[in-house]
């Protein structure tokens, strides 16, 4: 019995894992959760498309309140106002800390070390290091092209002008 | 010893289930129940599994974004920005009318288009989604229709990921290759070699964009998205045969014309049919066209 008990053990183990794993892989219905915005600064969207009319922004680093799920898009709340962000708002958001999931408490980011943010590609984080190592690189141009839109009515109307669909 | 190999089996398992695991895998040794012993072996195993993971996969959106970002900030250190806004407006509502119709992979971020004030005639597809195009260019369009063109053609390297191609291999499995390094170097040093790797994916990119051109292939792939996105949109498709013999003919090379295939070549890879063609409207576009770019 005491052999089968040693080989059992860490399969025991792997399923306590999966178990937090399973946990861990999305918003719990009814239970708000908080993340970080870490990709720089985001669009907030009235509705779930990129298309849609932008509210207003949400600088980098800042926290929201995750509504609910839709597709690609999640509702969130910022700032007393609730709207739209891309799945990709949050691409660079670091390891969740687990600890207090089960006890229903809110889910925060944890600090990663430099290897853990290696680890994960070309991040924000590589870009700041990259734009501090050359500032005669004309990001704060490419800050500005971001923020270019077309107000979904006026783009309607301009196809309307055109014969455009 | 056998703890150690079955707490690294089980590790080696959550790793092996896919990137989405990867991360997490790192847990594992967080854990209340595993050794103080063992600890160190799991962490550094879990980080460097991680990495032969991400020397494995493609290049996530995420990750096209940034690069894209950094090709456009190096075009926009060369090339000024257009202050006209009516102008900059006008463009991104050309460019999101076709970009609309676009198939393929979207940008994470959506597109964005922006004018440069250059005389020299050229666009720019930068990954992730920033379109650029000089006034030179716009000034050897003829109608609205071309500009609608020229900006579909870009949209289609983007969402076809071209530049993204660009990137070699060797830099890409770079990463593989720090994973190797993990052990001896613990956890030092890693993100500087990233940023490197991060600057020389930027560069491949930006001399396919700006120098070398795209291949033959990309060219002729992003042309007949072009001619969907047209037609889709309600252009007149024709409008890309007439730009690109409009370019042609000025003797040019930059941005949609290219290096390489030749005009001909191309023309025949559209064989565009001029009964499809919605010319109804096309003199109102022409119009406003002409407005925009004379104010």
């Amino acid at each position: 019995m005491n052999g089968e008990k040693r080989v059992w053990r860490p399969w025991r183990r792997l399923l306590i894992v999966l178990l937090l794993l399973s946990l861990a892989a999305g918003p719990s219905v009814g239970t708000a959760q908080t993340f970080k915005t870490v990709t720089g600064k985001q669009q907030l969207y009235a509705t779930p498309s990129f298309s849609g009319e932008v509210l207003g922004t949400v600088p980098e680093g800042s926290e929201v309140t995750i509504i609910q799920q839709s597709g690609a898009w999640s509702q969130v709340e910022y700032q007393g106002q609730q709207g739209w962000l891309p799945a990709q708002a949050f691409a660079g958001s670091k390891k969740v800390d687990l600890s207090g999931l089960l006890q229903g408490k809110v889910v925060k980011e944890s600090k990663t070390d430099e290897v853990a943010l290696a680890g994960k590609g070309f991040t924000p984080e590589v870009e700041a290091d990259f734009r501090q190592k050359n500032p005669s690189l004309r990001y704060d141009l490419v800050d500005q092209i971001e923020q270019f839109t077309v107000n979904a009515a006026a783009l309607q109307a301009f196809r309307q002008e055109g014969g455009l669909r | 010893m056998k703890k150690v190999a079955s707490y690294l089996l089980m590790l080696g398992l959550l790793v092996a289930c896919g990137g989405g695991c990867g991360t997490v895998a790192s847990t594992v040794a967080g854990l209340p129940g595993v050794p103080e012993s063992v600890k160190p072996a799991v962490d550094i195993a879990a980080k460097t599994g991680e990495k032969a993971v991400a020397a494995a996969r493609e290049i996530t959106p995420s990750e096209e974004y940034y690069l894209g970002r950094g090709v456009a900030a190096r075009i926009l250190a060369r090339y000024p920005l257009s202050k006209d806004e009516a102008l900059q407006t006008y463009v991104n509502k050309v460019g999101h009318t076709v970009a609309a119709k676009a198939s393929g992979s979207r940008p994470s971020k959506g597109y964005h288009f922006a004018v440069l004030e250059s005389s020299a005639a050229n666009s720019f597809a930068c990954p992730g989604g920033i379109i650029l195009i000089t006034k030179g260019m716009l000034q050897a369009c003829a109608n609205e229709d071309q500009l609608a063109a020229v900006l579909a053609h870009e949209v289609g390297h983007v969402a076809n990921r071209d530049g993204i191609a660009s990137i070699s291999q060797a830099r890409w499995t770079e990463v593989a290759t720090t994973a190797g390094t993990e052990i001896a170097k613990q956890y030092g040093g890693t993100l500087g070699q990233v940023v490197a790797q991060f600057e020389g994916a930027i560069d491949d990119v930006f001399k396919t964009v700006i120098v070398n051109g795209y291949s033959r292939a990309a060219e002729e792939n992003a042309d007949r998205a072009g001619v969907q996105m047209l037609k889709g949109a309600g252009y007149n498709p024709a409008a890309m045969s007439a730009i690109l013999t409009a370019m042609s003919a000025k003797g040019g090379s930059g941005g949609i014309l290219g290096t390489h295939p030749t005009v001909t070549d191309r023309l025949d890879n559209i064989k565009v049919v001029a009964q499809e063609a919605n010319t109804q409207m096309e003199p109102a576009r022409t119009q406003r066209f002409q407005a925009v770019l004379r104010r």
